[in-house]
């Protein structure tokens, strides 16, 4: 689940010999970012716990004059932490990862090109290409979208299916989810850009997940389709403002003009009140 | 499955650890498979996405999801049994039985023969390496198994050449 963060005593992190502030308890992954210190990662998603699933961050901790590997985005900031994150160590492991993640998902230029930022531009492994993979020869199995898909919307409409080198992310059976909301929040975290999702007139298309189409409801203003219906009931139904009414029938443009008319009614002594 | 067989599986397994994997493998024994019917009433009883059963039912190989035959025959695919013919073993049995194994999309090898007597399916590893290369029909293990053994054993579960 997602852990509210309350920021901790500031402290001081050693990165490559540099020191820098970070707040005890936090992420190193996440400093590193912040501090635009490069880091390759896939699976590290700031709205989900960490996973350690890519292996990809690994970095190397300088603990009394020992080093050992960790992934750094599950190492948590502390007083005095001293990492390196490109010895010969990291880049030996970080290659073979690349070669993996080039054979895993031959078809992403997300990979390509961060494999060849590292200078991995070719893999000694077995490609695999499948035809017709929903995923497009780009998934790199991080599970991601399935833990956003359950953990952050509740919805659940995909998962892992099978096992090992059979491994594959959709729906059950290969069938149109009726659990999906068309949220797209799986689309959104995807480190590889590999979830097809397309709106089509009044319609989502999941192209992905085998297909499953969800219904969207048009802005009330300019009749533009703009939210998945079974979503806006759901968020709705959570939501308390004042807004609520006007969420649920306008499109978030029409939604912007509609609140500075309002305003500059009530500036002008006019009338607050709904049209 | 009828809804009143599920409920009593159901109810059979309250403890939270294990539950889900519990209920599967009793539906598994029951039927000799799990039905996407039973998958999707069994979601909606308890409350447990069909996505989340499905990816269980799909990661053990313990479970099949199309009917079976009979007599299930499962081949021990694992490190040890490998390494001791267990892929003479596979070869040997399509030849007697008359089917050609293809590995379908879920890496479950799990083919019946067309009178519907016979299933042959994969596993991997049953924990009797000593034994390898293994093969086990209908929960019989059979040890130390050579291609010339098959027809014995298969006869004692009415196969004839
Ligand atoms: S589809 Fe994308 S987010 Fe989902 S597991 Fe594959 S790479 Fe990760
Ligand atoms: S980002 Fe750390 S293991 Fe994937
Ligand atoms: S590998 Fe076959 S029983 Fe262990």
């Amino acid at each position: 689940m997602i852990q509210q963060e309350i920021p901790g005593k500031p402290i001081t992190v050693t990165i490559n010999g540099k020191e820098y502030r970070a707040n005890e308890g936090e992420i190193l992954l996440s400093v590193a970012i912040r501090e635009k210190i490069e880091i390759p990662h896939l699976c590290y998603e700031a709205s989900l716990d960490p996973y350690g699933a890519c292996r990809l961050c690994m970095v190397e901790v300088v603990r009394k004059g020992k080093r050992e590997m960790a992934t750094s985005c599950t190492l948590r900031a502390a007083d005095g932490l001293e990492v390196l994150t490109d010895t010969p160590e990291i880049v030996k492991h970080r290659s073979i990862l690349f070669e993996l993640y080039l054979a895993e998902a031959p078809k992403s230029d997300v990979i390509r090109d961060m494999a060849a930022r590292y200078g991995v531009t070719r893999t000694r492994f077995l490609k695999r290409i499948e035809q017709g993979d929903p995923l497009g020869n780009k998934c790199v199995l991080c599970g991601l979208c399935v833990r956003a898909c359950s953990e952050i919307m509740g919805a659940g409409a995909i998962n892992f299916i099978n096992r090992g080198p059979y491994t594959v992310v959709n729906t059950p059976y290969y069938a149109p989810s009726r659990d999906c909301f068309g949220c797209g929040a799986c689309v959104r975290v995807c480190p590889t850009n590999a979830i097809e999702m397309e709106d089509a007139g009044a319609e989502r298309v999941m192209k992905s997940w085998s297909g499953t189409r969800v219904p969207l409801s048009p802005c009330e203003c300019c009749g533009r389709y703009y939210a998945p219906r079974e979503l806006s009931a759901s968020v709705l139904a959570r939501l308390d403002t004042p807004l609520k009414e006007e969420i649920a029938r306008l499109c978030p443009e029409c939604r912007g003009k509609h609140i500075a008319r309002e305003e500059i009614l009530a500036k002008h002594g006019g009338s607050a009140k709904h049209a | 499955m009828d809804e009143r067989t599920l409920d009593a599986i159901i109810a059979r397994h309250d403890a939270p650890a294990g539950r889900l994997l519990g209920i599967l493998g009793e539906i598994q024994n029951q039927e000799g498979y799990v039905s996407r019917e039973t998958l999707e009433m069994l979601s909606e009883k308890v409350g447990v996405r069909i996505s989340q059963l499905y990816g269980l039912a799909t990661f053990y190989s313990y479970f099949t999801l199309r009917p079976v035959g009979d007599h299930v025959i499962t081949i021990c695919m694992g490190t040890a049994c490998h390494v001791k013919g267990a892929v003479a073993i596979l070869e040997a049995l399509e030849g007697l039985l008359g089917i050609k194994s293809d590995v379908t999309d879920d890496g479950k090898l799990s083919i019946t023969t067309i009178d519907r007597k016979f299933t042959v399916e994969i596993a991997r590893c049953f924990g009797a390496c000593s034994m390898a290369p293994v093969l086990r029909i209908d929960g019989n293990l059979y040890g130390y198994a050579t291609p010339e053994d098959l027809p014995g054993i298969l006869g004692e579960y009415g196969w004839k050449p």
